[in-house]
């Protein structure tokens, strides 16, 4: 396991983090990590890498005080210390950006940054001070900001540096970064990594967590990757090609790219007329947007998250009213549908909040299955639901969809992640849908169920005819899985894309980030 | 994936069903270990004081079928509450829909000239009929306006109760008597004692049917099924097409029935008149024996059995020794607070759940 062949360290050189055989069971007895040995050395980049649910986050929480190892200690500058809450991590100058970010919205630049350690005049804020510390703090780093922005109105990638200058304020020399690239759009993962190299270079050590291989061969100097709450190997970045990867992060060679006909596109099924959409907040999230999906194609809708989709996906379902303008399925306006109505015309959708709106999670498998069609004929007998058929269709889903339970009545949250979106995938795939509406379908499950949950989504396409609109924030899936291609931006439509195959990551990105925009003529055919 | 992982969860999941029913258990105990010191700090005499409250509720047949009568209505109002509560709807007027089903039972009930067996059935329908509008109310102003539920029920209670003291006063008094009551029940209307010499009246039978048809509906029906959705998750239930509304409305007038037709049944089992002065705190033990049941009406009766038992232990202790009481009260409040507690021992599970994962890692 000791692996000094990278570079410059140098065998005496101590190392500035280590966690010796930490074990972290949670409190439902799933294992998170098992005797987990994690040594990083000052002044190198160190990819954490792993499938989800391998147990990266619960490291890096344990790290940093969030969670409590059952076995094991942590060392820091070669001393044994016990984390027992952040403010202790960050004492020791451990700091760990959260994938999803925890800044106040409302507030300013300035005010999130000084957050918990608020400078004070008197009995009041002092909130030219703070705005002096962050305008200080971002000088002295090159990582310009807006001190007096609401954070609100900052793009994916700003609010990420919002969080990067919060710990370097805090003097934090050990950085931990939870999947900082998974928000991000291809050029704005480019910035963060000449960030990110540059904050090395002044002799910071970043903790970098990925399971994009690419980017850990691009920035890592080493790596430690683990499967299933246990290491595998750890060693240097450069020794090892992508494939030797991710074989140690699935235990298998997997097929990194979808197999797929060309679709064959049938009759209309969904139109979207000129929708616009005000939130709560006043805010216009959608402008206008009109397009169309044909049966037996999948379009996917690419975009930085809080450009409209998921507006969009809700108002097709019914869970949103249709403001402005108008959605019509097989020629019908659905407003002033009930969601029932809309689902009673074939429609089926997977929200994106898996655990919200997807499922029940005290609930048994069973009675996840057959939430939207219990009182469809053949479920029910009078006012008694019809338990054979319940059980028998159940037990046939669980076997086709591989959902890893114990059985049909195990409730849906003892499952993995993974299993829970597989029984959200049978119930909506099982209703022979016409129209799918399939938002964030594979977000933060395993290699596994996501191309199981893929490979089906195109099979509904082949068999059925079913016309999908994909919504992903993930562009490989977009990618891989689309016929055509929707880029949203600031709720308008910046690009349209016939052929998915055409396209690469970069080109959505600049049209994703509102760099370059289509002119309505180019976009002619997205509206037919 | 191959299920390792979740085989352990899924042992977690018995570990913790095998943990909660030590926990009762082990809560019953130490609330009777309190409940032994009070008596032994307090009392002159405590053995024969405790053995009162701890066998005195069996020591004679009168006793014993004292406690079946205190079960009796606690069906009604623990099934009404199982079945609301589960839904996600805390509806606490089926303190005051007991209520009023008494009342409204009682004004039926002192019509005269009605055959037996329809009289009571007229009786039964008035009582769940103002039993459902009580609790139907709250619900109602829940679904339409966004009323909290839980505040809006509260204070209906206040509202049925003054309307029924009201009404008694002022529309159903006897004025032959001395004392506040209704007139005198036909006897067409009473319900008949089960076994001579007790008070346990027909009710009983009433009530247990009435927890089997709660159990029915609640785990075989579409109903059930939909009611148990969106008491769960309620985002769920929507985007799932189920009508939240109508269920959360339908369940709270099925509830507030139960409740009202307890009251009826009551009142017709063991009263000659309507003399209640106010709430008669039924509905309350419903919600503290549902809390006890986790909301499942198969275990309200033992709940229910138990509770009628401390309570009659208490009444025993309280009339014979030199107890105060208000210690009994407290014991019975101990005992209650325990036994809803879900802390206990949860260490010792937690332990025991990682211990188990980890053999089965091994």
């Amino acid at each position: 396991m000791e692996n000094i062949s990278a570079g410059e360290v140098s065998r005496e050189e101590r190392y500035v983090l280590s966690m010796e055989h930490i074990t972290k069971v949670y409190g439902n007895g799933f294992i998170a990590n098992k005797d987990i040995t994690f040594r990083v050395r000052k002044g190198e980049i160190h990819g954490l890498v792993g499938e989800n649910g391998a147990g990266k986050t619960t490291l890096m929480k344990v790290l940093f005080g969030l969670e409590v190892p059952e076995e094991g200690q942590v060392f820091v500058d070669g001393e044994a210390v016990a984390i027992h809450n952040p403010q202790e991590a960050l004492k020791f100058g451990i700091g760990l950006v959260h994938q999803h970010f925890m800044l106040v919205e409302s507030m300013t630049v300035a005010e999130n940054m000084v957050l918990g350690i608020e400078p004070v005049r008197g009995l009041s804020f002092d909130l030219k001070k703070a705005v002096r510390l962050t305008d200080k703090i971002s000088e002295d780093y090159h990582l310009p900001i807006q001190a007096t922005a609401k954070v609100k109105d900052l793009s994916v990638g700003y609010k990420q540096r919002v969080e990067l200058l919060k710990m370097l304020l805090r003097g934090v020399k050990i950085l931990l970064l939870d999947e900082p690239t998974a928000v991000l759009t291809p050029q704005e993962t480019k910035e963060l990594f000449v960030q990110l190299k540059k904050l090395k270079s002044l002799g910071f050590t970043i903790v970098f967590i990925s399971h994009k291989l690419n980017e850990i061969k691009e920035i890592c100097d080493n790596i430690t990757v683990l499967r299933r709450g246990r290491v595998v190997n750890t060693c240097a970045a450069a020794e090892v090609d992508e494939r030797e990867i991710s074989r140690m992060m699935v235990g298998r060679d997997v097929a990194l790219a979808m197999d797929k006909k060309k679709a064959v596109p049938k009759d209309e099924i969904l139109r979207i007329e000129g929708v616009s959409h005000v939130n709560k907040f006043g805010a216009k999230v959608l402008n206008h947007v009109s397009f169309c999906v044909r049966r037996g194609e999948i379009v996917g809708v690419a975009g930085v998250e809080g450009n409209g989709q998921a507006e969009l996906a809700e108002m097709i379902c019914g869970l949103l009213p249709v403001q402005d303008g108008d959605i019509l399925v097989k020629g019908k306006s659905i407003k002033g549908q009930s969601i029932k109505e809309i689902r009673n015309q074939k429609v089926s959708f997977i929200h994106e909040d898996r655990m919200v709106f997807g499922v029940s999670k005290n609930q048994t498998v069973a009675e996840n299955v057959i939430s939207d069609r219990f009182d469809k004929p053949g479920y029910y007998k009078g006012p008694f639901l019809t338990n054979k058929k319940i059980r028998r269709e159940t037990k046939e889903l669980i076997g086709e969809f591989t959902i890893a339970c114990t059985g049909m009545d195990a409730e849906v949250k003892t499952l993995s992640g993974g299993n829970i979106q597989k029984v959200v995938a049978a119930r909506e795939y099982s209703s022979a849908p016409d129209l799918l509406i399939a938002s964030q379908i594979t977000r933060g499950i395993d290699v596994g169920a996501t191309e199981l949950v893929r490979k089906k989504l195109i099979a509904l396409r082949d068999h059925l005819d079913t016309g999908v609109l994909l919504f992903s924030a993930d562009l490989n899936e977009i990618l891989t899985v689309s016929d055509s291609i929707i880029v949203l931006f600031g709720g308008e439509i910046a690009a349209y894309f016939p052929d998915a195959q055409a396209v690469d990551e970069m080109v959505l990105g600049e049209y994703m980030l509102g760099l370059k925009k289509m002119a309505p003529e180019e976009m002619r055919e997205v509206y037919r | 994936m191959k299920g390792l992982g979740n085989k352990s969860v899924q042992t977690a999941v018995d570990i913790e069903r095998r943990y909660d029913f030590y926990r009762t258990v082990l809560s019953i105990l130490i609330a009777f270990f309190i409940t032994i010191i009070l008596i032994f700090s307090i009392s002159s005499v405590p053995l024969k004081d405790l053995f009162s409250f701890l066998v005195g509720p069996w020591q004679s047949l009168y006793r014993i079928s004292n406690i079946i009568e205190k079960v009796i209505p606690l069906l009604f109002t623990g099934a009404a509450v199982c079945l609301m509560f589960k839904g996600g709807q805390p509806n606490l007027a089926v303190e005051s829909a007991f209520y009023i089903g008494a009342l409204a039972g009682t004004a039926v009930a002192t019509v005269q000239g009605i055959p037996p067996a329809i009289h009571f059935l007229l009786c039964a329908a008035a009582g769940a009929a103002a039993g459902a509008v009580v609790c139907g109310i709250p619900a109602y102003l829940g679904v339409r306006f966004h009323v909290m539920v839980l505040v809006s029920s509260m204070m209906m209670n206040y509202i049925v109760m003054l309307t029924g003291q009201y009404l008694l006063q002022y529309h159903m008094v006897d004025p032959s008597l001395g004392h506040v009551a209704s007139y005198e029940y036909a006897p067409s209307a009473r319900l008949p004692f089960l076994f001579p010499g007790t008070k346990i009246h027909f009710g009983l039978v009433i009530g247990i049917l009435v927890i089997v048809f709660t159990s029915i509906l609640m785990f075989k029906t579409k109903l059930g099924y939909r009611a148990r959705t969106i008491g769960e998750n309620v985002s769920f239930a929507k985007y799932s097409g189920i009508k939240v509304g109508g269920t959360a409305i339908l369940i709270q007038l099925m509830g507030g029935a139960m409740a009202g037709l307890g009251g009826t049944c009551e009142t017709l089992g063991i009263n000659n008149r309507f003399a209640y002065g106010g709430l008669t705190s039924h509905g309350w033990d419903g919600i503290m024996l549902a809390v006890i049941a986790g909301n499942d009406p198969k275990k309200i009766p033992l709940a229910a059995l138990f509770l009628a038992y401390i309570r009659t232990g208490a009444d025993i202790l309280n009339r014979s020794s030199s107890m105060p009481t208000e210690v009994v009260k407290i014991i019975q409040a101990i005992v209650i607070a325990l036994i809803c507690a879900k802390g206990i021992l949860s260490k010792r599970e937690y332990k025991a759940i990682i211990k188990n994962a980890k053999a089965d890692e091994a």
